[in-house]
């Protein structure tokens, strides 16, 4: 099916699609690939803070999301479904990420969690700055601010205490504030 | 000329925040590649056993007519045909047995077939090294291995 990017499309198509992928239908999931996958790839961009990964771990979540598609009942929007799916993913793969550096250096040593804003060139304005924050202010952050999740979620979502959620948030924000002042 | 107060600034930015940052690699192969070896990997899968059962009622036509041709008057082929015919059919039901049938009459189906097996039976009494009969006596069987196997592989092939 050809679908035209520049047209908003109806829930409708995008159900049927989502049928014709449940049938196995490449094509269709090609379409539903194109819809969201700058979607996707801004939010693990976002997470990840690096390109490469960011790319990888958006490789990886439609990969799944074609395995797990049966399982989407539509009792939810499919973008809610999908970006759930894409946080986990992007979430998931920060962490196998800091537990291969904690075996191979010190992650904490290593300066790494806040110069990965070197491997995102492409971004500009807050963008920037958010690539920039550690680790955990960063997901917290984007989480928070960016996607609308609330803190009791991100706790869950980030295995963490949601009073240190709203800690790491208010350290996001700090270091944004002074690096914006400083610029 | 002052800078925007932080606030304002993130306030402002965040409401004008593209969610949507375009990758600049195309990713689409990759996922693909992935889909299609995971596919292939499940289609080996399901296509496998079907495979096996026909390689294996291949391997049992030969077999039969090898010792339908080939073994000497003195052994008595019915008797070893037969042996070797129900050993197979029981493997096979016991394969199948927690599997639902294509059809419902297919039992019906074997006992005919299975008829026709005593019927060439009995006459093979009297003319026990009869290659006519024998030859007969080997098509039953395999039609009645090929009749299990046909009713019961397509629910392997859903898989």
């Amino acid at each position: 099916m050809l679908m035209d990017a520049n047209q908003p499309i109806t829930d409708q198509v995008q159900q049927m699609l989502i049928d014709q992928v449940k049938n196995g239908d490449q094509l269709a999931y090609k379409a539903l690939y194109d819809m969201h996958k700058a979607k996707v790839y801004g939010l693990c961009l976002r997470l990840i803070a690096d390109e490469g990964h960011a790319q990888d771990a958006t490789q990886e979540v439609f990969v799944q999301v074609w395995h797990k598609i049966a399982q989407f009942d539509g009792r939810s929007q499919f973008s809610t479904w999908l970006h759930s799916v894409a946080s986990n993913i992007a979430i998931s793969y920060v962490r196998k990420q800091k537990h291969w550096l904690n075996t191979v250096i010190s992650f904490e040593q290593s300066g790494m969690d806040e110069q990965s804003a070197n491997d995102c060139n492409g971004l500009n304005g807050l963008d920037k700055l958010i690539v920039r924050l550690p680790e955990r202010a960063r997901m917290v952050f984007v989480l928070y601010a960016v996607e609308g999740y609330r803190h009791e979620e991100i706790a869950t979502l980030l295995g963490m205490a949601v009073g240190s959620s709203k800690a790491q948030y208010h350290r996001a924000r700090q270091l944004l504030k002074q690096w914006y002042e400083n610029e | 000329m002052s800078k925007t107060n932080f606030d304002d600034y993130l306030n402002e930015s965040l409401t004008q925040l593209n969610k949507n940052i375009t990758p600049d690699k195309e990713l689409w192969d990759g996922i693909e590649r992935a889909i299609m070896t995971n596919k292939q990997a499940s289609t080996v899968k399901s296509v496998v056993w079907p495979k096996l059962t026909a390689i294996t009622a291949c391997c049992v036509a030969a077999l039969v007519s090898t010792m339908v041709f080939f073994t000497s008057p003195e052994t008595n082929t019915a008797v070893a045909m037969s042996d070797f015919f129900t050993k197979q059919k029981q493997s096979l039901l016991v394969q199948y047995q927690s599997q639902a049938a294509l059809t419902d009459n297919w039992q019906v189906q074997l006992q005919e077939l299975e008829d026709a097996e005593q019927a060439i039976k009995q006459t093979l009494e009297n003319e026990p090294q009869n290659k006519a009969l024998l030859s007969m006596l080997a098509q039953v069987y395999q039609q009645q291995l090929d009749l299990i196997n046909k009713v019961h592989a397509p629910r392997w092939q859903q898989i």
